[in-house]
């Protein structure tokens, strides 16, 4: 494994996009990065702009006017990267998941647009949960950025 | 200015004793290794031999996370966790109390696919002996027996216990159709034997 | 003069010891900061049990931030000047690294015998902020415009408490080239400017820096990353090697003109160390303690702080001159 492999384990940035919702899964999101929970004694780091992030965060579940917004960030972000779904919301649809007739306003989860990665669920998921979810998507960017060299 | 030396007072105290949790490291001599408070609400999880199919989670979910798929001799209950709420209405729903939500929180998974995704039971279904569907599971049936039993009075018991065996055996809609028929010489309702 | 071999190894060497050096710096900053919010910041040593996974110390974080960086794809917007959005993380992380050059680290002088070189080191640290400015601009996005029309304004207020600073001991020691200064000795006239000119020095450095009250460039989530929205991989992971090596340079020079022999001797190099941090306290207790102020205000506590700091230090420097 080269250094620069082995910085990408030590050093993945977060972009935290909400989606829709409820705003449960943005406040417990936080929540793992502020003190109680300190995800920089691993180097995690919430980046502002998408550019920068190595791990997309994404909450709630999408509605249909914020459909190209999702799709443009994702593409925003350089590869290699890796998208964790946070919150029952982003995971399945929830409570807004609907069969048929089809919501008339809202999508559902995000992975009927980009490739989600890690699931999350929960409603909302503890801050440890989110962290675990995390330290899943950084084995998951390892691994996807030793398969593409 | 004496708000500003609070301040400053209260960061240099902050430096001594960081309040971070190890959460995910499991080795913690000092600290906690994660926080656990009473009464959380985790992964929901079915005892296997306790249910009994009775579709009462099925119609309180709120998220329509609980989803109930008969096939040809097996009833799957399921709740599928990337649409449950963790709202526990199905363990305050269920007559058996099967259902109880675990403080268990670690579910992050891979792939929807994922089984760990997934609580699921699995039971054995009741056919109709006349036109071949699946009705109840063999346990419910069983149970609400065991039930009725229990409670009823002593008197009639022989009679609702074999009026309860004629009946069984037979899906609802077979029972309308043909269980019962009207004698008109004794002026009765009787069971057909047999139809 | 020292004979020109040890010169050219001394150039060779500075440049892995100020990379090393400024990410230590950066660490220590982090930590820093991090435990004075009540939290533990990047671990010094991993838990026992996830050591195979995560390594045994986060000491090299900033160095990791930035190889991993290296190791991305590059993004570069269509509306972009590409030239020199592309270019100028190069030129700025090149000036900045020229700066070192000009910088005395104990028991080596580099270039800072060099006639005048006090000058040019602090035109170097210009240019490599300067080229910050101009990327941005080039990039094309309005949140990139308008950390960099901030990064302007603070910039000019900055450089003129830098260079009220700096050179007011230029002229109270009669020498414009920074060894001669860090060889000179104290007096106690020397020493109350040191501290009146190392008090102005550090409120330049903060907005050299942004340091939290004069964070207003960079502020994130208000306007985006600021000037580093649209930079993405290789270049941002240059703009933040430049940030490294402009810690050590800006760190370098205060203990070089400000606190004179600590960096004339490799003797020194324990002080220099511990000054160093001492300096790095200083700036994490003021990020720690204040929030951001809005463009306006900085601007108007720095023409306060310089109106009055500017003038005793000038008092001072010229009674040295004249007088003593």
């Amino acid at each position: 494994m080269g250094i620069i492999d082995k910085a990408r384990i030590y050093s993945p940035w977060l972009y935290h996009l909400h989606c829709g919702g409820c705003n449960g899964c943005d406040i417990e999101t936080l929540a793992a990065l502020a003190p109680r929970f300190d995800v920089e004694r691993f180097g995690i780091q919430l980046v502002p702009s998408p550019r920068h992030a190595d791990i997309l965060l994404t909450t709630g579940c999408v509605p249909k006017q914020f459909i190209p917004m999702v799709k443009r960030i994702y593409e925003q972000v350089p590869d290699p990267k890796v998208v964790v779904a946070v919150g029952s919301c982003a995971c399945g649809g929830s409570l807004f998941y609907d069969d048929a007739p089809e919501n008339y306003a809202i999508l559902g989860s995000p992975d009927l647009l980009i490739p989600v990665d890690v699931y999350v669920p929960g409603c909302a998921p503890k801050p440890e949960a989110i962290i675990n979810g995390v330290v899943q998507g950084i084995l998951k960017l390892a691994e996807k950025a030793s398969k593409k060299e | 200015m004496s708000t500003e030396i609070k301040i400053l007072k209260q960061v240099l105290s902050n430096y001594s004793k960081p309040m971070t949790l190890n959460y995910p490291s499991a080795v913690s001599p000092d600290r906690k290794y994660s926080q656990i408070p009473a009464g959380l609400r985790g992964i929901p999880e079915r005892d296997n031999d306790k249910c009994i199919g009775c579709r009462a989670c099925y119609f309180v979910c709120s998220g329509r996370a609980t989803s109930i798929y008969d096939s040809d001799a097996k009833r799957k209950v399921e709740i599928f966790l990337f649409r449950c709420t963790f709202c526990a209405h199905c363990q305050e729903a269920c007559p058996e109390e099967a259902i109880k939500m675990t403080d268990k929180f670690e579910i992050a998974v891979a792939k929807r696919e994922d089984p760990s995704a997934r609580v699921v039971t699995e039971l054995d279904l009741l056919k109709c002996k006349i036109c071949g569907t699946p009705y109840a599971s063999k346990k419910f049936v069983d149970r609400a027996y065991e039930r009725l039993m229990e409670k009823i009075d002593q008197k009639v018991k022989e009679t609702v216990s074999s009026d309860f065996k004629k009946v069984d055996g037979y899906c609802p809609d077979c029972r309308r159709a043909n269980g019962v028929g009207f004698d008109t010489h004794t002026k009765k309702h009787v069971w057909l034997e047999g139809a | 003069m020292i004979d020109p071999i040890f010169t050219i190894v001394s150039l060779v060497l500075i440049i892995p010891i100020a990379l090393f050096l400024g990410v230590i710096y950066q660490y220590f900053f982090r930590k820093l900061s991090a435990r004075f919010q009540w939290r533990v910041g990047p671990m010094l040593r991993m838990y026992g049990d996830l050591k195979p996974l995560l390594g045994t110390t986060r000491l090299l974080q900033p160095l990791y931030d930035i190889l991993k960086l290296f190791g991305k794809k590059t993004v570069v917007p269509e509306v972009s000047r590409k030239k020199l959005f592309v270019s100028s993380p190069y030129l700025s992380l090149l000036f900045a690294i020229l700066a070192v050059l000009f910088i005395p680290f104990p028991g080596m002088p580099l270039l800072s015998e060099a006639p005048y070189s006090l000058i040019i080191a602090s035109y170097l640290l210009i240019a490599s902020i300067l080229f910050t400015i101009l990327g941005p601009v080039a990039s094309g996005s309005p949140w990139a415009a308008i950390g960099a029309r901030r990064e302007v304004e603070l910039f000019l207020v900055s450089e003129l408490g830098f260079v009220l600073s700096v050179f007011s001991v230029a002229i109270a020691r009669q020498t414009l080239v920074i060894w001669e200064i860090s060889k000179g000795e104290q007096t106690l006239y020397l020493a109350l400017l040191s501290v009146t000119a190392g008090a102005l020095m550090l409120a330049a450095m903060m907005g050299k820096l942004h340091i939290k009250p004069f964070d207003m460039p960079e502020a994130e989530a208000e306007i985006v990353a600021g000037p580093y929205t649209e930079y993405s991989g290789k270049l941002l992971g240059t703009y933040y090697l430049t940030k490294v090596f402009m810690l050590y340079a800006l760190v370098g020079l205060f203990i070089s003109v400000f606190l004179p022999p600590l960096a004339s001797s490799i003797l020194w190099l324990p002080l220099y160390i511990v000054a160093a941090l001492l300096i790095l306290f200083l700036l994490t207790a003021v990020q720690v303690l204040n929030p951001r102020y809005r463009i306006k205000n900085a601007i108007n506590w720095y023409l306060k702080v310089l109106a009055i700091l500017a003038v005793v230090n000038f008092v001072i420097a010229v009674y040295i001159w004249l007088v003593l």
